[in-house]
Formats: structure tokens, C-alpha cells, sequence
């Protein structure tokens, strides 16, 4: 029998840029198949030479036996090949079965009306035979990230795909959705479907996949089968290298309290409470990190705290004094460093140069603004400090934002904001999009900041990067916080829970959340705060 | 950070760096894009009028032709390049002799009528130019100048001609009024700059359809105010009475009748600096500038946007109300009804300059050009004048759609790797950074 | 959320303009002699119906029209050109046909009309290639058509007839063509946008285009159609607004004064849909209507100042409803990925 699929020494160029290296790939019919890579790697332009939307610039795409020439998307999927985009493709304001039948709808009255029963009716019949749950009238703005996904595979079902690509499934789900992923994985295979996805977790990898082929800058590495490999070969597969330990916190008493959030809401844009009832203290020397799926509030409690947002009721205190009313400039001044999570929309102003950059946020500060002007030489001078000091490419101050790659970007960012000399850094996926050597030298700098004596809020969806670096870790679910732990002890499994919204019933957990409360004079050298929760941290 | 006094004046370093600084822009190979856009897409606009008055001329009916198609022997009523000649060589007061032996015209003079008219025309659309600019910068579509410029106007001509009593006659008295007057035309126009500004930011009111409805509503309230309250006595048209001539800004060098005072052009030009300065270095130009490319990120940098917005709409308000004030105290010592389209002038001369102020000289120099020649075109041909409305848009198009020229430079630029090679070069690099960052994605 | 808040919002507006009417007539009833009465005379009388159903004709056209090119992701700022143009090509070939006559059968004013519908989906047709091929700024590029109609439409007036405003054709479309074709284009907009498949392709290229490319439908295409769909029905508004009076008035702002602009906020009133975008503009019309009937009765109010009412509404009616939700992709160029 022929494999589903068979990539023929696929190359793919980019002007300056070689994205896929004469790849080979082999998936047989009924299997699951994981492309495993770092960003960059290539993967999803491979993939994205699978569904048409690049032409290959040497190579063939052979589809069970057949050699295809696609020109276009809709040729893949004329020819059963499906693709699930990370970022769904979905219309927000349509319904479900509006969104699955799109492009491809049922018509009735020669082509005057679409045939609405009929398109109920075959999402209908999908969604029971893959024993998905989907009301095919809710509309998708409604229904949560893991139904979406659901609907997305719906969508390629319904045109008849055989062969589904589903492109970092995983990101956007708790640990429990990715678990009824890979229910739903087993549900298409046994019906004779066939699964590529892209992922850059060793885990998800092994544990949904039957075989793995790494990528590396471009070329592949190898493929083998999940049975008979260890995360271990499969970590230097990737990196090419053996792979470090994230750096540890090394325990220091906290001194001041920094911030103090009491019984905080907050709404996101449309109105709704993203935030809910939302209390912690963070003090000087401390990193809190607070982990969790993307989009549970995580945005709007930091947006709050950097005062980009308000909020609807409760209480910041910074530095012991009520911030709520005051204006995201007051904040500034006061010290407060902020890397927002968008670097395009918010953190550069992408058509500004590095110099422009450097200034954002201390425009009306000396040493740039002097006497009502602005002072260019410092405002460069300091531009270039940044990028020297965190690495920033190409070391050109007058160079735009947006001619710099993102992991550049995110390093200027980083640097400006860290250099602000704040007291409190709030830092969203400060490394997300950089690279490995850099990510360390940000960690390592974010650690200094800590032992300079600065409070640190950081939130990540790098479970890795919040467990090595926080000194206690929050977890977020649905605008709270569904436990506070100890990053040392606790397991992925137990975040994992949390992240689901599923506390964990130890009472030393509460502990941990409320520790810092507990005792007003702490700080002092006979007591050790970090000590208590270490001690009592979770045993299971 | 050496230099932290008053004393850094002296530093070598400062002064290469600080031309730098203004001249950058125009190294800048995207400014220097907009550059090749902003006269390509002029030379279109002129080739696209010319098959206008073309084909109109050979549906028009005359008796003789005006110009005859070589080869086909077609006859058409109008002659497109004596259009073209008559606009440019007539704004100018006619300094080459066409059709004659030599070249230039030896009674030339700079200061001749028509080149007063349209050096006039220039420094009113400098005003409005820079008005519609400073609200583009700041990310705001100000198509109220027009309403703008109205209010400024009345608002300098009350303010005068109620001021001039008080005061003795006389040349002091007059510097006064014209002071005073165009402080008033701008809190006038900066008033009415506000209020699409602030419905902007409080109410998210889309300040395109608000300021243009402005527009109407200022036309009307001001007519109907000086008709009913302050039309001068025994006038035909609905106006004010004239301001005292002492308060006037008075030609120099030019005709009287020209209308045009070089002081005037020399306040818009410092205008021109003083917004540019303003602009590229005052943190409120950077605040303004951040809003306008990205707003997120100016909130995020600690801009006010809501403010920012009000403040940006006061200033290009007052700005265009400036404009006003000149109209009435340069070219007609009065307000009256008929106020000329110079608001929406300046959205093409704003639009065609690249938002830039410095641009805005020769681009409002281009449209007194355009201005002043059609007037030369009404006297001396058949075409209609309102030909250069029709310019006007065509600029605008062919300005906002950079991608056509950068289709053009490309397809060029594969031949030849003249100017259009830069952008094409600039475009594709682009692309390949865009293109580079999806693969990592 | 927004899109309830805003549904219940127009509601009572609805509502509250049917009570204030209602009590009009009662008062009007009941003192005939008043200024109640006067304007109740005014409100309910048949001219004001059909002067009101004459002003609606080319603010709900347009407004209908800008819906179509808004929902697929082109904002058309420049409906107030198309009609311009076509209010001037309907003239021009009436005139040109002559009102006696008729050409393939078809009567000249007719002829005339089906011009003026030509000559607006032609200018909307450039405004698509600027705006959707040459990724063009679309509110300049709207700006532009109107700009160009502004000036065009007098130049040819003048070229042709020798002013800016034409002759009276003697001849005119009657205000119940107009009333009729409101009628159909609503309900037919209506169904297009809501059960037609290349409805929710419009809704998809506005909202989501990428979701809309990676089905295999062409967003470029999808918005070419809503753009020249705007075309289409402000061709109809053009032609039908100078048609009903047989004749181009080119002076000032033409004889559309807004209307095209005004159509903008008829549909962000109507919150896009058609049935509201019909209500909004019958208002705004009816406001006109109300305005030239006063005049006519000569109350002592100056003309120019009541004018301004349905401008001053205009604004008020923007800053209550200037949250409206518009689509995600209005304004952005797509640019497949192919």
C-alpha cells in the first residue's frame, strides 16, 4: 500500500533565506505523525508546501502514490489534504455550521439561498460520527478554544480531507483539552484519516504521536518511530546539541512589599470580567510568575497593573500607595518597567528607528527631554547601550523596528525596559521568538534585576521558563488564581490541573498563596519567607 | 551624557549629528520614495487631465478647432498643450515666450500680477496644508479645515473690525489688530477643531463624516450670521464691512491688486518650521507622531491617546483658523460668503507632501501654481477652469496608491534600475523580511 | 455583546420617534392653529411623503451600497462621488438621447438612468482596482472619487451645456420609481447579505479574509464585487436624485450636498443592516423634507440655518452610536498568501 503521504526532496528558498533543505517525509495511511522542530526549523513551511500554499522550489509532493502539482490551496484540498492553522481560520461573528460549510456551501433555489438544513444537517452528522460535541448553531465569538479547534477539523472533514495538518495543536489548550485532542486523534486514525502535526514540545510529541521527524534548520534530521526513542535523543535531535537546565532562582529573603493587588476585577474589551476578584503581594527580590493558558485574564490583570487598563473594582497598591486613577505615565515615572506581549502593536513602533524606540515611554524624561526638546545624541546614546549590552542585531541604532527580526525586537525591548532601572518589572513572555543563547542571557539579567533588590511580575506560557525563575508560582484560570505554589516541588501534572481550574486540595498550597500576609516585619534576617513555602511546598 | 549643559552647543559631534537629524529624512530611502511617488504621480494627473480636456474638446462644439491630431487630422475645440502651457507660463506671469525666438520673456518681472495671485494662493494653502498635516500625523483625517478656515476667518474679521475703534489709528494700531485678529481666528478655528476632536475621543465619533458635516454646518451658521447680524450696509453680497486698511496685511513689492503681502508668505514659511520643529523634536511631537503610527504604542509609552487626539484637532484647527485670518486680512479685508475650497486644497497639498511640513512649500507652491493658472485658463482659452478641481482629485488618487508606482519602478527597474529601481529595490526587501518572518512563525 | 446593547439602543430610538410623532399628530389634531399643528400639517402631509421619499432615494441607495463594499472590507468614503457622477452621466445622457425619444426601446430619461448606474460602478470599479490591486489608503482613495466627481461633474456640465449646472430636461422620474426601487434594493440587499452564499463570503472576506482565502474563495474578488455593488446602487441613488427633478446642479458642494456622507452614517445608524440603514435614511430625509416644507410656510427662521439641522443631527446621531461594532478587516489590505 502506498504511504498517505510522501514528500519527494522538497526544497524550499526564500530571497536569502532556505526554509526547507531537501526534505523528506514519509506518512503512512492511518498514522500519526509528529514534525517535530524549534521555530525557525521549517516546519510549517513544509507543511505549507504540502497544502498548496507554496510552491516548492525543487521537489514533489506525492499523494498516496500520486505525484500532485498544487497551485493553490484549494488543489490540496480538492486532493483530501486538510489544514488546521494555528491561528484559527475561523469568522468570530459566524456560526459553526456557517464557518464549516463556507466556500463550499449547499445551495438552494438555484443558487439564490443557501440550503440551510442541509448544512446543519451534514455538520451534524460529522460531529456525531467523530463523537465531537459542537452545537453547529452557537457562534464561534461563543464557544471555547478547544471547541473552535474542533470545529476547524470539522471544516477540513467536511471537504473530504483525508490527510488533516494541524499546526501546533496544542498551544492555545489546557492539558485536559490536549488530552481530548488526542482522543480525537485516535477517533480519525481508526477511520482511516491521517495526522501530520507541527510541535516544538518533546512530550506531546511522544505521547500522541506514532512516529516523529525532527527538523532542523531546514533539513531533517531523522525520522523514528515514538516507541523506541527518549526525550533525550530526541531534545539533541533537535538542538543538535546536548540541552541545558533552565537556571534556578537561588533563594533570597524578599524585603518590601512592592505591589499589593486586593480583591482586583477587571473587563476585557467587550465588557466581560476577565479578571475576577484577584488578590496577591509581590515584594522587592521576588519573582512571581504566573502561568496559565493564554487568554485567562492574564493580559487584562497586567494590563491593569501598567495602567493601560482600569479596573472595574479593587485595589493596586505600589510602593504601599493606591495607583488606581493614576495615568500609565505616572506609572512610568514611578518606576515601573513593563515588556508588553505584542511587541508589534505596543512594545516598538515598528516604523520608528531604534533610537525612536529607545525613548518610548521616557520621552518626557531627562536625559531625552530637556527644556521642552528632545536631546537625539542621548536618545541614540542610549539606544546603543541597549543594543549593545543585550546583543540587539544588526547593532544599528537608525535601523527601523520592524527591519529587525522578532527575537532582535523582543532583545531591544527587553533591554530598554530593564534598563529603565525600575522597581517593578511586569514582563509578558519576555523570551517569546528568541533564541536559545539569548533566552539564557535574558534569564540571567531577569535574575539580576531580582537580586538587585526589583519585584518581578512575569508571566509566560513557558512552563519551564516560569518554574525555574519564579520564586512562587501562580497559576491563572479564568481571572483567578486557581493555586499559588511552590515552583521547586510542584509537578506538571499539578499545573496542568490548576491550569484546567481544578484546585488542588493541600492546605499548604493556601499556604503558599497567602504567604507574605502572614507576618508583617518579615524580611527580617531571622526569618526566611522563601524557607516556609520550600518546606511546606507540595508533597504529592 | 556629557553634555548635559548649556555648553554642548560646542561639542564637535553635535553639529554633523544634528544635521543629520534634519536632513535624515531625506536620505531616508522611504521619504526619498514618497519623494518619486509624490512627482510621478503629478506627471500622471497632468497626463490623465490632458486626455480629459482632449476628449472634452472633441465633444464640445466650436466652430474653429483648436487643435488638430497630427496624422488623423481630428480636430479637437481644445488645445491640451496650450492648456498646459497657459496654466504653468500664466501662473507665473508668462516669463517664457513660447512660440517667440527667445526663449525667456525680457519684461519678466518676479513681482507681476498673476505671480502675486499665485504666491498668494501659496501662502493660504501653506496654512491649510499644514493644518490637515499635523492632524495626519497625529493619525486623524481633518477634512474640517475648510469649516475651520471659515470660522477663523469670521472670527478675525469681528474680532478686528470691533478692536479697530478702540485703538488710534495708525500703522502701531494696525500691527495690533492683525495680531489680535489672528489670534482670534485661531482660537476660532482651534474651537472648531476641538469638537470633532473631542467627539473622537470620547464618544469614538469618526472624525471623517464629523468634520466634513462641520464643514456644512460652519458654512451655514456663518452665513447666516453675518447676513443677519453683521452684513455691512448697502453690500450686495453677504459680507462684513471691510476691515480698516491700516489692519490689513498690505502687498509689498507686489500690485495691490494681487492680494499678496511677502510677510505673510514669510509667517507661513516660519509656520513650516516651527511645525516641523515641533513635529521631530518636542516630546508633545513625539507623543503626537506615536499616536498617529501606532497608537497602541504611544498608549503604552505613556501618551494620553484621548488627549493627544483633542490636542492635535485644536492645533490643526488653529492652524487652519491662522489660514482664515490671512484670507481676510490678506486677500479680501473682509469676510464674505464665498468662501474658495482652500480647506480641501490642503487635504491634497497635505496629502501630496507626504504629511510633511516641510513638503508642504512646494506642494502648496504646486496648487498656487494649479490656482493661479486657472484663472489664466478662464481668460485665455475655453477650457473650464473647473479642470483643475478635477487635478486635484486625480493627485489625491494617484498619491494614495504607492503600490502602482512601486509596479511600475519594479517593472522598470528590471530594464533600466533608474529611480524606479529604488523602489522597487525598497518594496522587495520588504517583502523578503516579511516573507524571511513567516517561516519562523 | 456590543452588537445586543446596540440592537436594543436602535430600538428605542425606533420607538421614541414613533412616540414623538404620535404625539404630534394628537397635538396637531387637537390644536390645528398652533405651531404643532402647523408642523404636524407638515409631517403628515403627502407632499412632505413624497419630497422625503424623493431625498431618501439616494441616502438609503448609497447607504445600502456602502454596506456592501464595508461588510467585505473596503470602507467607501466616496459614496458621496458616485453619486455626483451619476447624478450628472443620468443628465447628460438623458439630454443626450433626448426625452422624446428612446434608444433599443427603452425611453430616454430611462436611458439616461441606466447611465448614470454605468457611469458609478465604472468610478467605483477604479476605486476597487486602487483600493484592492494597488493597496491604496482607502479613505484617501474615497476621498479622491469624491474629489474627482466634485470637480469632474461641473467640468463636463460646463463643457457640455456651458455651466456648471445643466438645463432642465422637462421631463422627470416620477417619486414613485424611486419609492419602488428603495424598496427592492432594501429587501434584495437584505436577502443577499443574510441567506445568499456570496453574502457570507462578504461577511468573511470583512471580518476573517484569511479564513475566507484558505477555503479556496478569493477574497480580491469577493471584495471587487461588494465594491461595484456600491457602485451599482449609488448609481441608482445618483440617477434617481437628479432625475426626479429632470436636471444637474453642479454649483457648490452639487446638488448631492452630503448625501453620500450622510448615507455613511445611515448605515453605521442602521448598525449595517439594510432594514435600519432604510429607517436612518427615511429620518435623515424626512428631517430635509420637514426643513424645505417650513421655509415654504415661512416661518422666520433663516432657510440657511434650518439646512443645517440635518447636519447637526448627522454629528449627534455619530457620537451616540460611534461604538458601532465595524467589521475586523474593514480598511486593511488582504494580501493572499498564494
Amino acid at each position: 500500500m502506498n504511504p498517505a503521504v510522501h514528500l519527494d526532496g522538497i526544497t524550499k528558498r526564500f530571497p536569502g533565506v532556505v526554509a526547507n533543505d531537501d526534505v523528506d517525509l514519509t506518512v503512512e495511511r492511518g498514522s500519526v505523525h509528529a514534525l517535530l522542530g524549534e521555530n525557525g526549523a521549517g516546519k510549517t513551511t513544509l507543511m505549507n508546501v504540502l497544502y498548496g500554499l507554496y510552491e516548492p522550489t525543487e521537489g514533489t509532493v506525492v499523494l498516496d502514490g500520486e505525484p500532485q502539482s498544487f497551485d493553490s490551496p484549494r488543489d490540496a484540498i480538492d486532493a483530501g489534504v486538510g489544514m488546521i492553522h494555528q491561528h484559527f481560520m475561523l469568522v468570530d461573528p459566524m456560526t459553526v455550521w456557517e464557518n464549516v460549510v463556507l466556500g463550499n456551501e449547499p445551495k438552494a433555489w438555484g443558487g439564490l439561498r443557501v440550503d440551510k438544513t442541509a448544512a446543519r444537517d451534514a455538520v451534524t452528522e460529522l460531529s456525531e460520527r467523530y463523537g465531537f460535541d459542537v452545537d453547529p448553531d452557537a457562534t464561534i465569538a461563543d464557544i471555547s478554544v478547544g471547541e473552535q479547534q474542533r470545529v476547524e477539523i470539522l471544516k477540513a472533514l467536511y471537504r473530504g480531507a483525508d490527510v488533516l495538518i494541524m499546526d501546533e495543536p496544542t498551544a492555545v489548550l489546557t492539558p485536559q483539552e490536549v488530552e481530548e485532542l488526542y482522543g480525537v486523534f485516535e477517533e480519525l486514525t481508526d477511520q482511516g484519516k491521517t495526522i501530520i502535526f507541527i510541535s516544538h514540545k518533546l512530550g506531546e510529541a511522544l505521547s500522541a504521536a506514532d512516529d516523529i521527524t525532527v527538523l532542523r534548520d531546514g533539513l531533517n534530521v531523522g525520522t523514528v518511530s515514538a516507541a523506541d526513542v527518549t526525550r533525550e535523543d530526541l531534545a539533541e535531535m533537535m538542538v543538535g546539541r546536548e540541552v541545558l537546565m533552565e537556571p534556578a532562582a537561588s533563594p533570597q529573603p524578599p524585603g518590601d512589599s512592592v505591589l499589593e493587588v486586593t480583591g482586583l476585577c477587571v473587563d476585557d474589551d467587550r465588557g466581560v470580567e476577565a479578571v475576577s476578584d484577584l488578590s496577591f503581594e509581590l515584594r522587592a527580590g521576588e519573582v512571581l510568575g504566573v502561568a496559565g493558558v493564554d487568554g485567562n485574564g492574564q493580559s487584562q490583570l497586567v494590563e491593569a497593573v501598567t495602567g493601560l487598563r482600569e479596573a472595574a473594582s479593587g485595589e493596586i497598591r505600589y510602593r504601599g500607595e493606591s495607583i488606581l486613577g493614576t495615568t500609565r505615565r505616572e506609572r512610568i515615572d514611578g518606576g515601573m518597567a513593563f515588556v508588553p506581549e505584542d511587541r508589534h502593536e505596543r512594545g516598538l513602533v515598528m516604523s520608528y528607528d531604534l533610537t525612536e524606540n529607545g525613548i518610548l515611554g521616557s520621552q518626557h524624561d531627562p536625559p531625552f527631554a530637556r527644556g521642552g526638546r528632545l536631546d537625539w545624541r542621548a536618545s541614540r546614546d542610549h539606544a546603543e547601550s541597549v543594543i549593545e549590552q543585550y546583543d540587539v542585531r544588526p547593532p544599528d541604532a537608525e535601523a527601523t523596528a520592524e527591519s529587525l527580526s522578532g527575537g532582535n525586537q523582543q532583545k531591544f525591548i527587553v533591554g530598554r525596559e530593564f534598563e529603565r532601572d525600575p522597581d517593578l518589572v511586569v514582563a509578558m513572555h519576555p523570551t517569546r521568538g528568541v533564541d536559545i543563547g539569548s533566552t539564557e542571557f535574558l534569564h540571567d539579567r531577569l535574575l539580576d534585576l531580582r537580586a538587585e533588590g526589583k519585584a518581578v511580575l512575569l508571566v509566560s506560557s513557558k512552563l519551564d521558563e516560569v518554574q525555574g525563575l519564579s520564586d512562587r508560582l501562580a497559576v491563572m484560570h479564568e481571572g483567578s488564581f486557581s493555586g499559588v505554589v511552590d515552583p521547586a516541588t510542584v509537578t506538571e501534572e499539578e499545573i496542568g490541573l490548576l491550569m484546567a481550574g481544578e484546585p488542588l486540595d493541600d492546605d499548604s498550597v493556601e499556604r503558599a498563596a497567602v504567604h507574605g500576609d502572614a507576618d508583617p516585619t518579615d524580611g527580617g534576617p531571622d526569618e526566611d519567607p522563601m524557607d516556609g513555602t520550600a518546606g511546606e511546598g507540595v508533597d504529592a | 551624557m556629557s553634555d548635559s549643559g548649556p555648553g554642548s552647543g560646542t561639542d564637535p559631534d553635535r553639529v554633523p549629528s544634528l544635521a543629520r537629524r534634519v536632513l535624515a529624512p531625506f536620505a531616508d530611502r522611504s521619504v526619498a520614495e514618497r519623494l518619486v511617488i509624490s512627482l510621478a504621480a503629478i506627471v500622471l494627473s497632468i497626463a490623465v487631465g490632458f486626455v480629459i480636456v482632449l476628449v472634452s474638446g472633441r465633444v464640445a462644439e466650436c466652430t474653429t478647432a483648436a487643435w488638430t491630431m497630427p496624422v488623423t487630422g481630428m480636430g479637437f475645440c481644445y488645445d491640451p498643450v496650450e492648456v498646459y502651457v497657459v496654466l504653468f507660463n500664466g501662473a507665473l506671469g508668462y516669463p517664457f515666450a513660447v512660440g517667440e525666438p527667445g526663449l525667456l520673456n525680457p519684461t519678466w518681472s518676479p513681482f507681476n500680477l498673476s505671480f502675486g495671485l499665485t504666491l498668494s494662493e501659496t501662502t493660504l494653502l501653506i496654512f491649510t496644508g499644514l493644518s490637515v498635516a499635523v492632524a495626519f500625523r497625529a493619525g486623524l483625517f481633518n477634512i474640517g479645515t475648510q469649516g475651520q478656515l471659515v470660522v477663523g476667518a469670521l472670527a478675525t474679521a469681528l474680532t478686528v473690525l470691533a478692536a479697530a475703534p478702540l485703538l488710534p489709528e495708525g500703522p502701531a494700531a494696525g500691527v495690533v489688530l492683525i495680531l489680535v485678529g489672528t489670534a482670534a481666528g485661531a482660537v476660532g478655528g482651534g474651537f472648531w477643531g476641538a469638537i470633532p476632536g473631542a467627539l473622537k475621543a470620547y464618544a469614538d465619533a469618526n472624525e471623517v463624516i464629523t468634520t466634513i458635516m462641520l464643514n456644512f454646518v460652519a458654512a451655514n451658521v456663518a452665513y447666516v450670521l453675518v447676513l443677519e447680524v453683521f452684513r455691512a450696509e448697502g453690500s450686495s453680497v453677504v459680507a462684513t464691512r471691510y476691515v480698516p486698511e491700516y489692519a490689513q496685511i498690505r502687498p509689498w513689492l507686489f500690485s495691490d491688486s494681487s492680494d499678496f503681502a511677502l510677510v505673510a508668505l514669510a509667517a507661513g514659511v516660519v509656520c513650516i518650521a516651527g511645525l516641523y520643529y515641533l513635529l521631530e523634536h518636542t516630546p508633545f511631537g513625539y507623543d503626537l507622531r506615536t499616536s498617529g503610527v501606532q497608537a497602541a504604542a504611544a498608549e503604552y509609552g505613556g501618551v494620553n491617546a484621548k488627549l493627544t487626539t483633542v490636542r492635535a484637532m485644536t492645533l490643526s484647527g488653529a492652524i487652519g483658523g491662522i489660514g482664515g485670518s490671512v484670507w481676510v486680512l490678506m486677500s479680501e479685508g473682509r469676510w464674505m460668503a464665498s468662501v474658495p475650497d482652500l480647506g480641501f486644497d490642503g487635504i491634497t497639498v497635505s496629502i501630496l507632501a507626504g504629511n510633511n511640513p516641510i513638503g508642504v512649500l512646494p506642494a502648496a507652491f504646486l496648487f498656487g501654481l494649479l490656482k493661479g493658472g486657472a484663472l489664466e485658463i478662464g481668460f485665455q482659452t475655453d477650457v473650464p477652469t473647473e479642470l483643475v478641481g478635477v487635478l486635484r482629485g486625480l493627485i489625491i488618487l494617484f498619491v494614495a496608491m504607492p503600490e502602482f508606482f512601486r509596479m511600475i519602478g519594479r517593472f522598470v527597474g528590471m530594464g533600466s534600475g533608474g529611480t524606479g529601481g529604488v523602489a522597487a529595490t525598497s518594496s522587495e526587501a520588504g517583502e523578503a523580511a516579511t516573507e524571511g518572518g513567516e517561516t519562523d512563525a | 455583546m456590543r452588537n445586543v446593547i446596540q440592537s436594543d439602543y436602535v430600538r428605542s430610538l425606533v420607538v421614541g420617534t414613533v412616540a414623538v410623532l404620535g404625539l404630534l399628530g394628537v397635538a396637531g389634531l387637537a390644536f390645528p392653529e398652533s405651531v404643532a399643528g402647523d408642523l404636524a400639517g407638515i409631517v403628515f402631509s403627502a407632499s412632505t411623503a413624497t419630497s422625503t421619499a424623493r431625498l431618501a432615494a439616494p441616502i438609503v441607495l448609497a447607504g445600502l451600497g456602502g454596506i456592501f463594499a464595508e461588510k467585505s472590507g473596503v470602507i467607501n468614503i466616496g459614496l458621496e462621488g458616485l453619486l455626483i457622477i451619476s447624478a450628472f452621466a443620468s443628465v447628460y445622457v438623458a439630454s443626450l438621447v433626448g426625452i422624446g425619444n428612446a434608444l433599443f426601446g427603452i425611453p430616454g430619461i430611462w436611458v439616461g438612468f441606466l447611465a448614470g448606474i454605468a457611469a458609478s460602478t465604472a468610478l467605483s470599479g477604479v476605486f476597487g482596482i486602487v483600493c484592492i490591486e494597488f493597496k491604496a489608503d482607502q479613505i484617501i482613495a474615497g476621498l479622491a472619487v469624491w474629489l474627482i466627481a466634485l470637480g469632474l461633474a461641473p467640468f463636463m456640465s460646463t463643457v457640455f451645456f456651458g455651466g456648471v449646472n445643466t438645463p432642465n430636461l422637462g421631463a422627470n422620474v416620477g417619486w414613485r420609481y424611486s419609492t419602488a426601487m428603495v424598496a427592492l434594493a432594501t429587501l434584495a440587499s437584505w436577502w443577499t447579505l443574510n441567506r445568499t452564499a456570496f453574502g457570507k463570503h462578504l461577511r468573511a472576506a470583512g471580518e476573517n479574509p484569511q479564513a475566507l482565502d484558505t477555503v479556496g474563495v478569493s477574497v480580491s474578488r469577493v471584495r471587487h464585487a461588494g465594491v461595484l455593488l456600491s457602485g451599482v446602487l449609488s448609481g441608482v441613488g445618483g440617477s434617481a436624485l437628479a432625475l426626479s427633478i429632470g436636471q444637474f446642479v453642479g454649483s457648490g458642494e452639487t446638488m448631492v450636498q452630503g448625501k453620500g456622507f450622510i448615507a455613511i452614517v445611515a448605515y453605521l445608524f442602521g448598525n449595517y443592516n439594510p432594514i435600519g440603514t432604510l429607517g436612518a435614511g427615511v429620518l435623515f430625509a424626512g428631517l430635509d423634507a420637514v426643513q424645505v416644507r417650513l421655509q415654504q410656510l415661512g416661518y422666520a427662521v433663516p432657510d440657511t440655518l434650518v439646512q443645517t439641522i440635518p447636519y447637526v443631527v448627522v454629528i449627534v446621531v455619530l457620537a451616540l452610536v460611534g461604538r458601532t461594532r465595524i467589521p475586523e478587516a474593514a480598511g486593511e489590505h488582504y494580501e493572499t498568501e498564494e
